[in-house]
């Protein structure tokens, strides 16, 4: 029962996968459409030839890569399926779910010190480094040049604010109602950040809050844009200029200055530190329930759900309701399985039969873009993870750089919406 | 059933057992751990590993200083170069920068490699290459008592920010000599110095795009006949033999050279700092200097911030520091460190095997052993300075530059730009030799190739420095040579 019976769930076009077509719903992303088909391996990793699929499901850890039409390394968590769709597993002889080349994780069981690799003498050298170059490298170079890109525009906003979740929401309402003309960027094709993923705690603000902040973003000369995508943050003088990505038809690139910039780009999901740990079959919370919730996709039979407190919980319960076996636990040891998650073993020893893993642990503050700016972090000891330091308007100390929400430090949705409205009015002040 | 490894970075495979064993060997700081492992240098840029690295390493007994996050750097997604290419680069000002490395609080630097001891026969300031393989070949002779004074980690500056390209092809027979003996050098190096640098020789193209680059070219291609090269001019054709992916009507004719190539920069240092150390030299990271003390025509002892050693010898290879390393002594050089940007796209298999350089915009670019195209592309807009941030003004050049070059990269997508310094002299060339003081010995100025150069050079001066002869570089590239105007300007820079 891989996805929902529920008509919006249903399977409407066919994308190709390594040369079969595969069922996929027109919009979902290709990583979930692997999901929906029991299809755990997409490709295998760049030294050791590990099974990799899917982890994430939000776009931030790259361990889904696949050649989509003919374009090498691209995220399946990120494209829509559209008909016939060509995806091409990667770095595999023959096939990403049998490959070869996984023989060197098992010869290399303790590691492969590639700086001491054949270093006994000049000819084993020069093999090893022109073999080493043979088997490097992701995938193979596009085909064919992309076409010219439209030229990428300069604008100017009074205020940017990164990310729709809860804070970013915040903030955009806030600058919107002081009548600021603001860009509320969301990579993702929704906006709504944590709030998509239905998880919602007592105290939580309702997913319908993003529609009514985007019309008052609008209403204001604003923009609330979905599929925009920061992809970098420079300093001009004592301004933030931010390039964004444009996910939606034709790419292209809009260069944007503002006075103020509000960083409300949460969180980013974290493996769990033990053996195997890189298993397909092992996710993160979020991602998978965001999954089950609006694409319907329920991503096996038996499922363990590894954490504590309130989001583990219900997630625990989704899983269950949608049809799972649902575990939680708060730790594990260790995870068993040879290309795909088989079972987990728990910190006493005991073996657990599940095909997911769902990690709802500690997730590390998302403060690329904050560091770019220079802003100052901090060690966050739960996750390892470096939080954004604010003051209580939500200044960073660059100027005209403010952060709020997940990316400050753990707090609720309904905390991060009002440190976003706190960093929007400072941003409006200012 | 595949193997039990615990993986803290997927992109690149890196294993907590990996990061345990690279802390051991004294790679304590997260900036080092990177570049040891290679943890946080694939497509996610660190979003999935750099909180477990950090986590790991607080419950090995790093420091908080020592488990701060390495830099952070541009773009925080990655975005193909033909997208980058769509930025008009003209409205973007120089100055706009990311990623300047935030000041240490006091305190707060990583623990120091070691304590400086009270006495040393050399200090040699700057644990570049340039110091660190001075300090090995003075070992290797038997001179005791070196020691390398490294404000930041190895890898910090230039060494360490490099393209790692290797070439014979210089204007100058002296040039081309230091060079033949450094490309030895770095085929033997993996073998010798016990770590691998990856030396792939591919071969250096240089695109003429113009009858008088054509020209250039042809004056070079004699010298280097006259010094033994294999150096041989193109017709575009032959060009395409090698590398099929460039734009065939952006240039009239290439010289090639075979035996040029690249490397990886990083190993060349730990290999250097380990077989020096090996050999008893002292290498002191995160330890800055403060002042000299002088007695009359001699310098009497270093001052760091860890404390003062008395020493007979002052060696100054700290790059693009070296101007104000001389201007702690009072000595006045004419360097001037000039910033060059350069980036890493995602790996990809093997498609490109010479660096390509092309003189009429002086972008230059490689395929590293890895799969990621790496390069560069001067400014001229670029004012003198010490400055390490990252633009986006360079990122729209490089973009337009490559993709006009090599149609095929636009798919590319950067994930990692990043900036180092040249240390600029007048005339293109090192200065070699006692300034100021007799016992003050510059080995600065090499203009970016002091990183193919550091092997060779440091052989001569540590031979002369043992007591061995005196090499005539060490006669010609002295800093009186500016006052006297006896220069020879090396015309052939890249980047």
């Amino acid at each position: 029962m891989p996805r929902l019976a529920d008509p919006r769930f249903a399977p409407d076009c066919t994308i190709e996968v390594d040369g079969r077509p595969l069922a996929a719903r027109a919009g979902e992303t290709i990583a979930v459409a692997l999901l929906a088909a029991g299809r755990r391996v997409i490709a295998r990793s760049a030294k050791y030839h590990r099974p990799r699929g899917a982890f994430c499901l939000a776009g931030s850890c790259h361990a889904c890569l696949a050649r989509v039409d003919g374009v090498p390394n691209q995220r399946t968590c990120l494209i829509a399926c559209r008909p016939g769709l060509r995806v091409q597993s990667q770095n595999a002889f023959p096939t990403a779910r049998n490959d070869l080349l996984g023989a060197i994780d098992a010869i290399y069981a303790h590691g492969l010190d590639h700086h001491h690799l054949a270093i006994w003498n000049r000819y084993a050298n020069r093999a090893a480094v022109a073999l080493a170059r043979r088997l490097s490298g992701l995938g193979e170079l596009a085909d064919q040049p992309p076409p010219p890109s439209p030229t990428a525009t300069e604008e100017y906003f009074d205020a940017l604010v990164i990310g729709a979740g809860p804070a970013g929401l915040g903030a955009a309402e806030a600058l919107a109602r002081r009548g600021r003309r603001v860009l509320l960027a969301e990579a993702d094709g929704k906006l709504g950040g944590s709030l998509r993923c239905a998880l919602s705690q007592k105290g939580d603000p309702p997913l319908t809050l993003a529609g009514e902040v985007a019309d008052g973003v609008a209403a204001a000369g604003g923009e609330a844009a979905p599929a925009l995508t920061a992809v970098g943050l420079w300093m001009e003088q004592d301004r933030p200029l931010v390039a964004f990505r444009v996910e939606t038809g034709v790419p292209r690139l809009r260069i944007v200055r503002a006075e103020h910039c509000v960083l409300a780009t949460g969180t980013v999901a974290l493996p769990p530190l033990f053996p195997r740990n890189d298993l397909p079959g092992i996710f993160a919370s979020r991602g998978l329930a965001r999954t089950l919730a609006e694409d319907g996709v329920v991503p096996g039979e038996s499922a363990l759900v590894l954490g504590q407190g309130l989001e583990a919980r219900a997630l625990t319960d989704r899983l269950s309701q949608a049809g799972m076996r649902a575990r939680l636990e708060p730790c594990a040891a260790g995870a068993l399985g040879k290309a795909r998650l088989k079972a987990v073993v728990l910190a006493g020893g005991e073996r657990v039969a599940c095909d997911t893993l769902a990690c709802a642990g500690p997730r590390a503050p998302a403060s690329s873009l904050a560091r770019l700016s220079g802003a100052a972090v901090q060690l966050d000891p739960a996750s390892g993870g470096f939080r954004a330091c604010v003051e209580k308007g939500g200044e960073t100390g660059v100027p005209g750089v403010l952060a709020a929400g997940e990316v400050t430090g753990p707090m609720s949705a309904g905390e991060a919406l009002e440190r976003g409205r706190r960093a929007g009015e400072t941003a409006a002040r200012g | 059933m595949g193997s039990a490894k615990t993986i803290v970075c997927a992109c690149e495979d890196v294993t907590l057992e990996e990061l345990r064993k690279a802390f051991a060997r004294g790679h304590r700081d997260l900036e080092s751990l990177k570049r040891y492992t290679g943890l946080g240098t694939g497509p996610c840029q660190g979003n999935s590993c750099l909180a477990p690295a950090a986590r790991e390493l607080l419950r090995l007994g790093a420091t908080p200083a020592e488990a701060r996050p390495f830099t952070a750097r541009p773009p925080a997604d990655p975005v193909t170069l033909s997208l980058l290419a769509s930025i008009e680069p003209a409205s973007l000002p120089i100055q706009m920068t990311a990623t300047v490395e935030p000041p240490a609080a006091p305190g707060s630097t990583p623990r120091p490699g070691g304590s400086p001891p009270p006495r040393a026969n050399v200090v040699i300031v700057g644990g570049g290459i340039m110091g660190l393989a001075l300090a090995y070949n003075l070992a290797r002779l038997g001179v005791n008592g070196v020691v390398v004074i490294e404000r930041g980690y190895l890898n910090a500056g230039a060494s360490g920010r490099n393209g790692g390209g290797v070439r014979t092809q210089w204007s100058t027979p002296t040039m081309i000599r230091l060079a033949k003996r450094s490309i030895e050098l770095c085929r033997s190096f993996a073998v010798e110095m016990g770590v691998n640098v990856w030396m792939r020789q591919g071969g250096y193209l240089f695109l003429a795009a113009t009858p008088a680059q054509v020209a250039r070219l042809e004056k070079n291609l004699r010298v280097h006949e006259a010094n033994g090269l294999r150096t041989r001019l193109l017709a575009p054709e032959e060009v395409l033999e090698i590398a099929p992916d460039l734009d065939r009507t952006r240039f009239l004719a290439a010289a090639f050279n075979p035996d040029d190539g690249v490397v990886f920069p990083w190993p060349f240092l730990w290999g250097y700092a380990a077989q020096a150390q090996a050999r008893g030299a002292t290498v002191l990271t995160f330890t800055r200097v403060t002042g000299f003390e002088k007695t009359g025509r001699r310098i009497a002892a270093v001052l760091t911030d860890q404390g003062r050693i008395a020493c007979e010898v002052v060696v100054n290879a700290a790059g693009a520091w070296s101007k104000e390393v001389a201007n702690l002594a009072g000595v006045p050089l004419p360097n001037r460190p000039l910033r060059h940007e350069i980036l890493a796209t995602e790996p990809t298999r093997a498609w490109l095997d010479p660096l390509v350089s092309v003189l009429e915009d002086g972008l230059y670019f490689s395929q590293t052993q890895r799969g990621e195209i790496v390069g560069g592309l001067a400014d001229p807009a670029e004012p003198e300075g010490i400055a390490m941030g990252s633009s986006l003004r360079f990122l729209a050049r490089f973009a337009r530059a490559i993709t006009a070059c090599a149609p095929r990269t636009g798919s590319l997508r950067v994930v990692r730009q990043w900036a180092g310094c040249y240390d600029v002299t007048p005339d293109n060339n090192p200065i070699l030799g006692p300034a100021g003081f007799e016992n003050f010995l510059q080995l600065s100025g090499f203009v970016g190739h002091g990183f193919m150069m550091a092997p060779a050079v440091t052989e001569l001066m540590a031979a002369w420095m043992a007591g061995g002869p005196k090499d005539p570089i060490l006669e010609r590239f002295t800093a009186d040579r500016f006052p006297r105007g006896e220069v020879a300007h090396e015309d052939f820079i890249i980047g």
